[in-house]
């Protein structure tokens, strides 16, 4: 077979003759994403979400790298802003379909007997034929204005419009018709077939049916045939070589098709298909969680450190209940922010969601919220805590120490750190000033951090952003969600549970007498 | 098409209450005699006997068909056992179990088709041969049969098993589709025997594969290939094998009605029971020695008659009170069965009946364990009642045997003239077997003629004879009876003087 393949790309070569070369509907590729982060900001659930149980290697790899280029990650989103048109997602997904199934048809193609190969070629050619034309028609009506997409349609155009594909489609057409004659009587006699053409003998189901018409009707079962056998065998193929034999003719213009065209799938269509499924399987996951009501936006990026996303929300809590959708906001003056509040208020769920959201972006996709003007981060880095070993809790401050002052070496002006509760494994008085140190380091180096914590004071920091999650306003024992700009509260939930129950002073006093 | 009707009861709902009314009204006795042990009567005897609906014109129909029934006995009992004859053997010979196996589908269908087509020609040629029915149904049955069923159809039908036999080998049309596979099998009516020249030829156009005798897989397949080609003819055949299968089981059920009323014919005449095919007329309700026919097969014997004449001008109401044991319940029976009877077309064990309109029968029959008083059992009675309320209708029949009594009589009282003064002005008619006094004095107060009130006959000397003979009520009785007694304790002044 090898040598086949050889000969074959040689005669697509010399047939094809195009002059526009295939560029990838990707844009550019990006690097790998930090094991830390993608664990921190759980992006592994989130991927498993994305791809939906399709296993697929490619696309995996695609959706872990991190672009470094701006220009990739905005060449992506405008191929997104004409995919999320409902017109172009139809033609494309349509389009890749049919072209997988041609691709399948061709893999199969090797398996089978000369009797079916012969089929089978033909069908994947016609496959290929209308999928081509039609996906290029489609596109060119729907003008289409992202680059990767109109640089797909030109390359397309110089395909179906080559002497190669056209002559290709109109043999195909000529084989398809000489197929359609073929009509033969086979009978089954013991252990041997016979083959004749056709010769007009009656049919005996519609005799029968028209012979038993004086009888009323009932409800009728049906006989149900239960293929067991490949339709691939090779008694089938016997029979079709008895039909060949008396459809000589046909026979010879299927048999001459394949063998004047070899090869069916131009590689940049197949590479395209590969690739655009980063694509398509986004959309669907986006269709899958905008059926919940939550929205998706492309995201803009900032140039000067501003930042404001409206409406961000959780993905992973988005899929299967209600999430409460959230904003924030700077002027990039101020680039630290500080999540304090009640607790289970939402508030690693907020950071969680922001650093999605900006991984998100890092790969040119729409991001969960309703608005989002966001800088061009280089880095996502992620201080969360480690386990949960009682034990081991001196060594886990440690950690938060070296993880810290390893963000801070690498962190610059275009990082985005999410830490977590860090340094809670001290007194509140030492994970004040820990995080301080922290902070004021980032501060410094003009990065960006959402911090969560339950030591308010850090929040008093004067180059702080200051973010409390609030109590619901019917009833204060129960969180929002809504995590706002403001003072840390003064009043804890855990007092107001405690009166609630007569546990205060007073009240105690009142019941013991 | 082959279209008969000998029941006209379509597809019939029986009456909501139908379970009760077969148990009270002991219709399992009657039937018992009807079917003789073929479970098919019975079972068509109680559709018939508890259907919902029967119009005046569909229960002459039938009349007409049970008197040619009787006439024609030898015929009728031989249609049915050549239709059940024929659906024996193809339970017995034919195994369509299972619908995955197109093969084995045609060739058991082709099986029982012979069968079928065998039982219809014997079928026409007795038809052929009888002296003319005279009803309208059994007419219907001849003439569509004998203008349907044509040599052409025997004869192609014959054709068709000898083809499923598969001695000739299973031919059909083929074509080539998508990847080359095949597609749209039509199986084909096989080429006749060839001829030696006509051999030649075709060997020499035609194809010819053999399999290798070592080729077991291609056996399997080969057999797959021709189930794949006869599925559609399978369904084809089957469907032509389950047409035939209903004319029959259609034929048989319809038949085992009149079977029964033969059966139940020769009861009457072995036990001298009066046979009246019941009339209507809208403004009587009468009969003249009316047996209880569930008591007659119980005792194989003439049970005592009753006989009754009520002028009917909208509903009416029947009482019936008195001691125990005077057959008050039996004559509910009796007139519930004839009821029955009469709307199913068939003859009642009276000298004539006479009725006002086809209505339905409903009972509600106090239940043994009921003879108890408790709010529990009340609430389930009145439960009870409102499952007939809620289908009674104009012109139909309810019959009550004590119903309401298991509370005290005033409360039973009040309920029952609320019930029974409703189904009257609602034109319902009402059969109540009751001792409650305060129902029944009120009840002939308002509406006088149009009850009835029925007690147990005793002869001036006090003998019972489980006649029931109108009774009147007696105002004030009670209050006379008391100062009579009273008054007989009181020794009379006169004769004190000793």
């Amino acid at each position: 077979m090898g040598d086949l393949g050889e000969s074959l790309s040689f005669i697509e070569d010399s047939l094809r003759v195009g002059v526009v070369e295939y560029k990838s509907i990707l844009g550019g590729r990006g690097r790998k994403a930090e094991e830390q982060t993608v664990q921190d900001l759980r992006i592994v659930e989130l991927l498993a979400d994305i791809l939906g149980g399709e296993e697929d290697e490619f696309l995996k790899s695609l959706y872990l790298e991190q672009l470094d280029s701006e220009e990739v990650a905005v060449f992506r989103l405008s191929v997104f802003q004409d995919l999320l048109r409902d017109e172009v997602y139809g033609a494309v997904k349509d389009f890749v379909s049919k072209i997988r199934r041609c691709m399948k048809l061709i893999d199969l193609e090797k398996d089978v007997y000369e009797q079916h190969k012969i089929g089978f070629h033909l069908d994947a050619t016609l496959i290929y034929v209308e999928a081509l034309e039609s996906f290029y028609n489609s596109l060119k009506a729907l003008k289409v204005g992202s680059e990767g997409l109109t640089q797909l349609l030109n390359y397309l155009q110089d395909i179906v419009e080559g002497a190669y594909f056209r002559s290709m489609k109109e043999k195909a057409y000529e084989a398809r018709k000489a197929r359609d004659e073929i009509k033969v009587r086979v009978r089954i006699a013991g252990d041997e077939i016979r083959v004749w053409k056709y010769d007009g003998g009656e049919n005996l189901s519609a005799l029968i049916e028209e012979i038993f018409s004086i009888f009323k009707e009932g409800e009728e079962e049906e006989v149900r045939y239960i293929k067991t056998v490949e339709e691939t065998s090779h008694v089938h193929a016997a029979i079709l070589e008895g039909a060949f034999h008396v459809y000589r003719r046909e026979y010879e213009i299927l048999k001459k098709f394949m063998e004047d065209f070899p090869v069916i799938v131009d590689e940049g269509v197949a590479s395209f298909v590969k690739e655009v499924g980063f694509y398509l399987t986004y959309i669907e996951y986006m269709r899958r969680i905008g059926k919940r009501g939550y929205p998706f936006s492309i995201p803009s990026f900032t140039k000067d450190g501003s930042m404001h996303v409206r409406g961000f929300y959780n993905l992973l809590l988005a899929k299967s209940g209600t999430v409460v959708p959230n904003d924030i906001d700077t002027d990039g003056v101020k680039r630290i922010f500080v999540i304090t509040g009640m607790n289970g208020g939402g508030k690693t769920t907020f950071a969680v969601s922001l650093g999605q959201l900006v991984y998100l972006s890092k790969l040119g996709l729409p991001v969960p919220a309703t608005e989002a003007k966001i800088p061009f981060f280089n880095s996502i880095m992620t201080l969360f805590p480690v386990g949960e070993d009682v034990w081991e809790s001196m060594s886990r401050l440690e950690q938060d120490v070296v993880r810290a002052l390893k963000i801070l070496k690498q962190a610059n002006s275009s990082s985005l750190v999410v830490a977590n509760e860090p340094f809670s494994t001290t007194t509140s008085d030492e994970g004040f000033h820990l995080a301080k140190l922290f902070l004021e380091e980032l501060h410094r180096k003009g990065s960006f951090c959402l911090l969560v914590t339950f030591i308010p004071r850090v929040a008093s920091l004067d180059f702080v952003i200051s973010l409390v999650a609030m109590p619901s306003l019917e009833d204060p024992g129960k969180p929002s969600y809504k995590i706002l700009p403001g003072s840390p509260p003064s009043e804890y939930t855990a007092i107001r549970i405690a009166a609630r129950y007569k546990l205060l002073y007073n009240d105690l006093r009142g019941v013991l007498g | 098409m082959i279209r008969f009707d000998l029941l006209k009861v379509g597809n019939p709902p029986r009456v909501t209450i139908a379970e009760d009314v077969r148990v009270d009204l002991e219709l399992d006795k009657i039937t018992s005699i009807a079917s003789n042990g073929d479970k098919l009567i019975a079972e068509t005897w109680l559709d018939v006997l508890l259907l919902q609906e029967s119009s005046e014109d569909d229960i002459r129909y039938r009349q007409e068909a049970v008197k040619d029934a009787l006439a024609h006995r030898d015929v009728v009992l031989k249609m049915y056992s050549i239709a059940r004859e024929a659906l024996e053997r193809v339970r017995r010979e034919t195994f369509i179990f299972r619908l995955d196996d197109p093969v084995i589908v045609v060739y058991e269908a082709s099986k029982g088709v012979r069968i079928f087509v065998d039982a219809l020609e014997k079928l026409l040629a007795i038809l052929r041969s009888t002296p003319s029915f005279t009803s309208e149904a059994f007419n219907g049955l001849v003439s569509s049969l004998t203008t349907n069923i044509d040599e052409r159809f025997i004869s192609f039908t014959r054709r068709i098993s000898e083809i499923f036999s598969f001695d000739e080998g299973v031919d059909f049309l083929v074509e080539v589709g998508d990847y080359n596979y095949l597609k749209n099998p039509v199986l084909l009516v096989p080429k006749k025997k060839e001829s030696l020249l006509s051999k030649i030829l075709a060997f020499e156009k035609g194809y010819r594969y053999k399999l290798d005798p070592r080729d077991e897989a291609g056996v399997q397949i080969l057999y797959d290939i021709e189930k794949w080609a006869l599925s559609q003819t399978a369904t084809t055949l089957l469907k032509a094998h389950n047409k035939m299968k209903r004319f029959f089981e259609d034929l048989m059920r319809q038949l085992s009605f009149y079977v029964g009323a033969i059966n139940m014919s020769d009861f009457f005449e072995r036990l001298e029971l009066p046979k009246a095919y019941p009339e209507f007329n809208h403004t009587t309700f009468s009969f003249k020695n009316l047996y209880c026919l569930s008591l007659a097969i119980s005792k194989l014997g003439k049970p005592i008659p009753y006989t009754l004449d009520v002028k009917v001008d909208g509903a009416f109401a029947v009482l019936i009170t008195g001691a125990n044991k005077g057959g008050k319940t039996t004559f509910l029976k009796s007139v519930g069965q004839s009821l029955l009877l009469a709307r199913a077309g068939l003859f009642v064990p009276a000298e004539n009946f006479t009725i006002p309109s086809p209505g339905a029968v409903y009972t509600h029959f106090l239940r043994g364990e009921e003879r108890v008083m408790s709010y529990g059992k009340f609430e389930e009675e009145v439960r009870r009642f409102r499952n007939i309320v809620n289908s009674v209708k104009k012109n139909d029949f309810i019959l009550m045997d004590e119903s309401f009594s298991s509370t005290n009589p005033v409360e039973a009282s009040v309920v029952a003239e609320n019930v029974v003064s409703a189904l009257l002005d609602t034109g319902v008619n009402v059969f109540y077997v009751t001792f409650l006094q305060d129902l029944i004095y009120n009840l002939i107060k308002h509406y006088k003629e149009k009850i009835v009130l029925l007690v147990p006959e005793r002869l001036e000397d006090g003998t019972r004879t489980f006649r029931l003979i109108r009774g009147t009520i007696q105002p004030g009785y009670a209050i006379d009876l008391w100062n009579r007694i009273s008054k007989s304790l009181t020794p009379h002044p006169h004769s004190n003087t000793a």
